[in-house]
């Protein structure tokens, strides 16, 4: 209930600061530059750009494993089924931290330690990664992506924190795309840069081997040391603009109560049962995509991980176009029954064809980025506000639940059964999606179709209940502190800032309520 | 009402898919009864005591109507002689003191001799090594002196079944052997050990192992040399054929096989297939897979070939003798000496080399898989109906309430 009232008050605050508080620098005798004063567009660039690099570490060794696959396996001698364990490490700790990511960051820390503490898990990490390799010992190496796990999802929560406390009523949109766009970028980056360092570190040490590897690993958390720079500055421009705009700390107001675990609606366990099954096809089957390409379709190594990262690469300039699009006709359901079945085609087309990659990897960028743009807002439709955090913090919890154990199991299928055998397996787990978001299609539909309406009638309705709202807040006006928090908000206020976590392009006059609860998954 | 239908319903739909899977895999993998053969095997046909090393296995692989003799020696280089015969009932004639002279042809004999109807041998000639300093895998340079196989100490054949282990060593061997292993089989299947090619009854399986035989240099890369002659129509081209199905070799998805024909267009009238990949391990995990290449078939000398094998030159007269190489290991693989063991394996056969096809496993998650959103379409599609029209009659009787 106190997370509650904090929210209000922050929120309300927040609408009223964005026009006064441009104009209570500290010292109004001497005006600092442009480029300094933190209530001016010029400074928000700066702090933009330090903003995109936060994440930019973690994104780019996050998928340090996919891009040297071969290298990886060759060099510590392993099985596919135990490099997949460097991606199940990742996805463990987030399990359980997705609950408590948001509320480390507003209640422990607060958003700057936050950010400095989870971009140092994240350095960290990656430096025991790197180690680990160095020395050739793979336990450790397991470590280390388990405490890189522990900052990676976290930090991802901390950076929107941060975009919405500076660009709230701004330019939030532009900032979340922004973002987005940095995070393929790093992955995009990665994918296709570390095959060169690993071999440039060949030539330094004369041969390849496991040293090879390690130093390769030490390089890329350069990024990640990078990062932790940028969350220093960042902090440190935040405290400034808190002490010369007299503003609050961010904070993700993320409300999370595992009690309500009970009360979900069929409909959202469907959901669930489509986000697992759709997602643990993709990112597993992208860390083991290199080899496949090599294997099968004869590509250099170059070019495997080039074709490897197209979906990365797709997904940037299409997520905006597709989220727009969804926005404007609806039907979220059809959308996601259109997602699932083209990726469906493309696991087929890899798996009994010989047809170019390139088509299967593209379809695959395509379906993925429409699939996150219809079916994360669906969660804010199926569930009341209030419950929308823990609903969001579940959803992601078994995601990282699933990914965990498909790594592995696809890790083992490939070691036993082949690449055909997990294609299928991948199939298996699609149709699985698909089957649950047939079953959303026709319960949505008997219970009235809200799901998959089309964005008139959504519109329409909505404003049948602004109406009713703005009737019933002008007859209690005197009890409206008591009333405003009890009344639910309207549809468009929900979908909105649902959207927004996405990164669609939204006017900005639509996206007044907007939240930062954006989560890694939310974001890939 | 609606519920029980329903669960009605989708009783029936069960039942109903779990006879279209039946009929599907029956038809699929049942419906082709595979081909088998009676075995009998027999160590030195006719012979009290044969000298080491000069061993000779028949295996007569008895089909409907007609047969296949499976001979394998150790006289001189390991060598596999295969003969198909129109009848069930041809028999092989060796005259002893000839065949162990290795000077004679026609010391054994298929009989009746018109009954042939092809006939090949492979063998295999030597072991090469190099050293590949820059790690380049081309062999084209820094070659050791080659172990010739003819000139190995052979063990006596261990048979097990139709199963059948010789071992031997080259005298410049301080410790290892090379070892071969002769698989006949009565009907189609895999193998245990992968590469797990399919083997039907018209084919053999040979497995070559280097097992602990030192490298002359750490870089070393090893080459075997095969060879092959036959009585019609020559081992002449080597296909490379590729295939979507890696479930029983993981992630090779290629099969290489060197065929016979009269011409291109012709059927294929004998083969040795193999998948491009070897082994470092004894019993293999998918790591220890290391590629393999071959180099193109070249017309060798027939009489330099029978030289090499007492079996070949006691069956043939003439006849047509090519060769390839096949290299182990490429550029970045891990070079031989890091486990010091390499094994490889090769189908010998009759008429077309076998063809993988998806396995049961495949099929099955495949039709579920895709079956089931179908039911879910239908089924979802009636209650949709039965939901649409009930609301309606409810809304149909209001007026009279």
């Amino acid at each position: 209930m106190s997370d509650f009232e904090e929210n209000q008050s922050l929120l309300g605050e927040d609408d009223a600061r964005s026009f006064t508080g441009r104009r209570t620098p500290r010292d109004p005798d001497r005006p600092l530059p442009a480029i300094c004063d933190p209530s001016r567009f010029l400074h928000r660039v700066v702090v933009l750009g330090f903003m995109c690099f936060l994440g930019f570490g973690s994104y780019f060794c996050f998928d340090n494993p996919a891009a040297l696959q071969t290298q990886v396996i060759q060099d510590l001698n392993l099985n596919t089924a135990k490099f997949m364990q460097l991606y199940a490490w990742y996805s463990w700790p987030n399990v359980v931290l997705c609950f408590f990511g948001g509320f480390l960051i507003d209640r422990v820390f607060g958003i700057r330690l936050g950010t400095i503490i989870f971009s140092l898990f994240v350095c960290v990490g990656q430096v025991i990664f790197a180690a680990g390799a160095w020395v050739n010992k793979f336990w450790l190496m397991e470590a280390g992506r388990f405490v890189f796990g522990i900052g990676g999802e976290s930090l991802a929560v901390a950076q929107n924190t941060y975009a919405v406390n500076w660009f709230k009523g701004k330019e939030l949109n532009l900032v979340f795309g922004l973002q987005l766009s940095m995070a393929r970028l790093g992955s995009t980056v990665n994918m296709n840069i570390m095959g060169w360092v690993y071999s440039k570190m060949a030539d330094v040490f004369g041969s390849t081997g496991y040293a090879t590897l390690g130093a390769s690993l030490m390089i890329a958390a350069v990024t990640c040391v990078f990062s932790l720079m940028c969350a220093l500055v960042l902090g440190f421009l935040d405290k400034r603009a808190e002490r010369i705009l007299q503003k609050e700390q961010g904070k993700t107001g993320e409300v999370i109560k595992l009690t309500d675990v009970k009360d979900f609606p069929l409909t959202l366990w469907l959901i669930f049962i489509i986000c697992v099954g759709y997602y643990v096809a993709i990112f597993p089957f992208i860390g083991l995509g290199q080899v496949f390409f090599i294997e099968k379709f004869n590509f250099s190594p170059a070019e495997a991980r080039a074709v490897n990262s197209i979906v990365y690469i797709i997904s940037a300039p299409a997520s905006p176009v597709l989220g727009f699009m969804v926005d404007k006709t609806g039907r979220n359901v059809i959308w996601v029954i259109t997602a699932v079945v083209t990726t469906l085609a493309a696991h087929i087309m890899l798996a009994f064809t010989f047809w170019n990659p390139w088509i299967a990897m593209s379809l695959l960028g395509v379906s993925y980025s429409l699939l996150a743009c219809a079916l994360w807002p669906m969660v804010a439709f199926v569930v009341p506000e209030h419950q929308l955090g823990t609903a969001y913090g579940f959803m992601q919890s078994i995601q990282n639940l699933g990914l965990a154990l498909i790594a592995i199991a696809a890790g083992a299928i490939v070691d036993n059964k082949g690449y055909l055998v997990l294609e299928v397996f991948f199939c298996a787990c699609i149709c699985i999606a698909l089957i649950a978001v047939m079953m959303l299609y026709f319960v949505d539909y008997v219970r009235g179709g809200e799901l998959n309406q089309s964005a008139s009638a959504r519109a329409k309705l909505q404003k049948e209940a602004t109406a009713e709202a703005e009737i019933k807040r002008c007859t209690s006006k005197q009890t409206k502190g008591e009333l405003a928090r009890l009344a639910p908000m309207s549809a468009f206020c929900l979908r909105n800032r649902y959207l927004s976590r996405l990164g669609a392009q939204l006017p900005d006059h639509c996206s007044t309520h907007l939240s930062s609860l954006a989560y890694r998954s939310v974001l890939k | 009402m609606a519920t029980a239908m329903e669960t009605r319903c989708s009783r029936v739909w069960s039942s109903f898919l779990f006879w279209v899977l039946g009929t599907l895999s029956q038809g699929l993998v049942g419906g082709a009864a595979s081909y088998t053969r009676q075995l009998s095997v027999e160590l030195n046909p006719g012979a009290p005591s044969v000298p080491l090393s000069s061993e000779l296995l028949h295996v007569r692989a008895v089909g409907n109507n007609d047969t296949l003799h499976f001979l394998f020696s150790s006289q001189g280089a390991p060598t596999l002689l295969l003969v198909h015969t129109n009848t069930s009932s041809s028999t092989v004639k060796v005259s002893w003191p000839q065949f162990l002279a290795r000077n004679t042809s026609g010391s054994l004999r298929v009989e009746p001799e018109d009954s042939i109807l092809y006939s090949t041998a492979v063998l295999f000639s030597r072991l090469l090594e190099y050293d590949d300093v820059n790690d380049t895998a081309t062999p084209t340079s820094n070659f050791f002196p080659p172990y010739e196989l003819q000139n190995f100490s052979w063990s006596r054949f261990n048979l097990s079944g139709p199963t059948a282990l010789v071992c031997g060593a080259d005298a410049n061997f301080t410790s290892g052997s090379l070892c071969l292993q002769l698989s006949v089989f009565e009907s189609e299947g895999h193998g245990n050990l992968w590469p797990r090619l399919l083997h039907s009854a018209n084919a053999s399986q040979l497995r070559v192992w280097l097992d602990g035989v030192l490298p002359r240099a750490d870089h070393s890369r090893f080459l075997l040399e095969l060879q092959a002659v036959s009585g019609a129509a020559p081992l002449s081209r080597v296909d490379v054929h590729q295939s979507i199905d890696d479930e029983f070799t993981p992630s090779i998805f290629k099969v290489s096989q060197w065929v016979s024909s009269e011409n291109s267009s012709s059927d294929i009238l004998g083969f040795v297939q193999w998948k491009p990949v070897a082994y470092r391990r004894p019993s293999p995990a998918v790591e220890d897979a290391t590629p393999c290449r071959h180099s193109d078939p070249r017309a060798q000398s027939e009489k330099a070939v029978a030289a090499r094998s007492g079996l070949i030159t006691a069956f043939f007269s003439g006849g047509e003798a090519v060769g390839l190489n096949v290299s182990f290991g490429l550029a970045g693989e891990p070079f031989y000496n890091s486990t010091k063991f390499l094994s490889w394996t090769a189908l010998v056969g009759i008429g077309s080399p076998p063809v993988d096809s998806f396995s049961p496993l495949v099929l099955t998650i495949m039709a579920v898989c895709l079956g089931t959103p179908m039911i879910l379409l239908l089924l979802g599609g009636v209650c949709v109906c039965l939901h649409k029209r009930r609301a309606a009659s409810e809304t149909a009787y209001e007026p009279i309430n």
